[in-house]
């Protein structure tokens, strides 16, 4: 605040300087400009950062250089639907491919913001029926489940109902600020049937959130449902495996969780509109399918292979931990990415002011 | 720093064309106008032209501000956090400024630097180290706990009341700073005149001295108001989604459901807001004064 500014007593830089740095700043531009085509074809992915910039570096970008001399940058900025949005409007793209949720494509395809996925280059044999999306293509499989503090809980949590039940399981739960997971807990915990719950009945769902608002906080990072679980802010809370895997390793056992009820979601690759070298692009996406890649990103992510054959591949240990596994497949509820495509935007609204009252 | 230089050529001629001299200063300024043409205020135009044309063209997105639920809820929760944290960074402030204003010069330079180091600490770190000390297993309720104050915890954060702490503790630097300087400017000969007449300290406190302070208690009221309107890491984080303020909702409506148009009506309106704030602040005081300026 007290930033008095004096005026400098001697010339800091001399004219001849100036107009060198001036010139310098003009040049270059065109010199890297220049620079940059003569290089190879270049991809850039964009995805969440963390430890997901060097483990999607070793499964993908390493291998796909390797083959085919194509280098790939991993871009951990985070691809929200509006940064893909402002990218495709400033006509200048320089993603390639970006790491979205599956009911992005739909929402952002129809939208006209992506690029269609071509089928002749990118294999719909290699994900699940359902997951090779107009605008997208899945590219691994995470799911919402439930995750509980031993210490806190007497007795194990084991359905979506039980987050209902104050008196068996006391303390706060927590749920995802963007939605996932809440609405679809609410109607299971309300007695709608597993296979009946779409389209979501968004108003029934926030009725019955209603009779635990006050014991619910949300979950804005992955980091932050760490946190609340870690910490005993909550005894219980609908997160991503991927956390809870973490958590569980990392509290020696205190935190556990389970697939049973969890809401498995798609993520997808998909493409900007209007990005360079879309052949090239897609052809870096087939490559990503390959089983034995997404078998690593298990290992290393817990992320869940998109490619069954991944699945059935992955050890004894990963299979675990991994949400596209037949057996963990079949205990959860696998998420309607048509209806999100369609309703995210408005119902994450309602959803949210529904907290905010 | 622009406004510094140009207010500093323009008290010596209101319009510095003709003078030799000052044409080479405006050769200097130049850079820093056109930088913020084309980086600000080009891009800000662009905002406010997406409020009017995004979905389609008109003022649907500002009628929208008025008679939309949701958003008059996000409106009216941000004025009721922002109006307490103004509330009370002010008076905790003016005790503090208080206290540096009397102190010997040596105390005076170490509660400056106690109240300047989490100035300069960034939000983040600010608002983690209240998590620390608020949640339900942190430092404050395992102490009451301990020796059996409270016997289940008190819920201190992911609430409203978490979000007033952090947002508090922010804020009362940027009330002591411009109260600082009204007391400072304040002649201590008239305290040492009301004592002589027969007034007790009291009295001089609530007669003297508190009158000659009321531009700094305007100035930090205002300058507090605005800085807690556009508030939005403290919020997310102490306020576990139960408190969404202005700035969130509209970074969710520009990431999350695509409302440009919506988003940026609500940003023009919060701009025009904190300009119309500014206005009153320069129309009551000497702004490059409360600033620190020469």
């Amino acid at each position: 605040m007290s930033n008095t500014i004096k005026m400098p007593t001697r010339r800091l830089v001399t004219r001849r300087q100036a107009l060198a740095m001036t010139g310098a700043a003009a040049a270059a531009p065109f010199i890297l400009r220049a620079g940059r085509a003569i290089a190879a074809t270049e991809l850039v992915l964009v995805n969440w950062g963390g430890d997901a910039i060097p483990n999607f570096d070793n499964a993908f970008a390493k291998p796909f250089e390797k083959e085919t001399g194509m280098k790939v940058t991993i871009d951990g900025t985070g691809p929200t639907d509006g940064k893909i949005k402002a990218m495709v409007e400033s006509k200048n793209v320089t993603w390639n491919v970006c790491d979205a949720d599956g009911f992005t494509s739909e929402n952002l395809g129809s939208k006209g913001l992506l690029e269609e996925i071509d089928y002749s280059i990118v294999d719909r044999n290699k994900v699940r029926p359902g997951h090779a999306f107009q605008y997208g293509c899945c590219s691994y499989i995470y799911s919402y489940v439930i995750t509980y503090n031993s210490s806190k809980l007497k007795q194990a949590p084991t359905t979506l109902a039980d987050f209902w039940d104050l008196e068996k399981f006391p303390g706060k739960r927590t749920f995802w600020k963007y939605m996932s997971g809440a609405l679809e807990a609410a109607l299971v915990a309300d007695g709608v049937p597993v296979d009946k719950l779409y389209p979501l009945d968004v108003d029934r769902a926030l009725k019955k959130l209603e009779e635990i608002k006050d014991h619910i906080i949300l979950w804005e990072s992955g980091a932050d449902s760490q946190r609340f679980l870690r910490e005993g802010e909550v005894s219980m809370g609908l997160i991503w495996h991927t956390r809870s895997t973490l958590l569980e390793r990392d509290t020696k056992g205190e935190v556990k969780w389970s697939f049973n009820q969890g809401l498995a979601c798609p993520s997808s690759w998909v493409v900007p509109k209007g990005a360079k070298n879309v052949k090239e692009t897609m052809q870096f996406i087939a490559f990503m399918q390959k089983p034995e890649l997404q078998v690593e990103l298990l290992k290393s992510m817990s992320n869940g292979p998109a490619n069954p054959a991944g699945s059935a591949m992955a050890p004894a240990d990963l299979a675990k931990i991994d949400p596209g596994n037949e057996a963990n497949w079949k205990i959860q509820i696998p998420m309607d990415v048509q209806w999100y495509g369609k309703n995210y935007n408005d119902v994450l609204n309602d959803y949210l002011d529904f907290f905010a009252s | 720093m622009a406004t510094e230089v140009a207010a500093g050529t323009s008290r010596r001629k209101l319009l510095p064309i003709g003078n030799r001299q000052d044409q080479v200063y405006w050769l200097f300024v130049l850079p820093v106008l056109l930088c913020l043409l084309v980086f600000f205020l080009l891009p800000l135009f662009q905002v406010f032209w997406i409020s009017l044309s995004d979905p389609a063209v008109g003022p649907d997105n500002y009628i929208k501000l008025f008679d939309n639920r949701a958003i008059k809820r996000v409106v009216l929760t941000t004025l009721r956090i922002c109006t307490i944290t103004t509330v009370f960074s002010v008076v905790i402030g003016y005790m503090i400024a208080f206290t540096v204003a009397i102190a010997p010069p040596r105390t005076r330079s170490m509660l400056m630097f106690a109240i300047l180091v989490p100035f300069w600490m960034s939000v983040l770190v600010r608002a983690f180290a209240w998590v620390t000390l608020l949640r339900s297993e942190g430092v404050i309720n395992s102490f009451l706990m301990s020796f059996g104050a409270i016997s289940t915890p008190l819920s201190m954060t992911n609430n409203e009341f978490g979000v007033l702490v952090g947002m508090v503790h922010y804020m009362v630097p940027y009330a002591v700073l411009p109260l600082l300087a009204s007391m400072d400017g304040i002649n201590p000969s008239l305290i040492a005149a009301s004592r002589g007449l027969g007034a007790g300290p009291v009295q001089s406190f609530v007669k003297i001295f508190m009158p000659l302070t009321k531009p700094g208690i305007f100035a930090a009221l205002i300058l507090v108001f605005i800085m807690t309107l556009g508030f939005f890491v403290t919020p997310i984080i102490l306020g576990g989604g139960n408190t969404v303020m202005i700035a969130e909702y509209i970074t969710v409506q520009m990431q999350q459901t695509l409302r440009w148009g919506l988003a940026s009506a609500l940003a023009t309106a919060l701009l025009v807001v904190v300009l119309l704030l500014i206005g009153a602040l320069s129309r009551s005081m000497d702004m490059r004064k409360m600033l620190g300026g020469g």
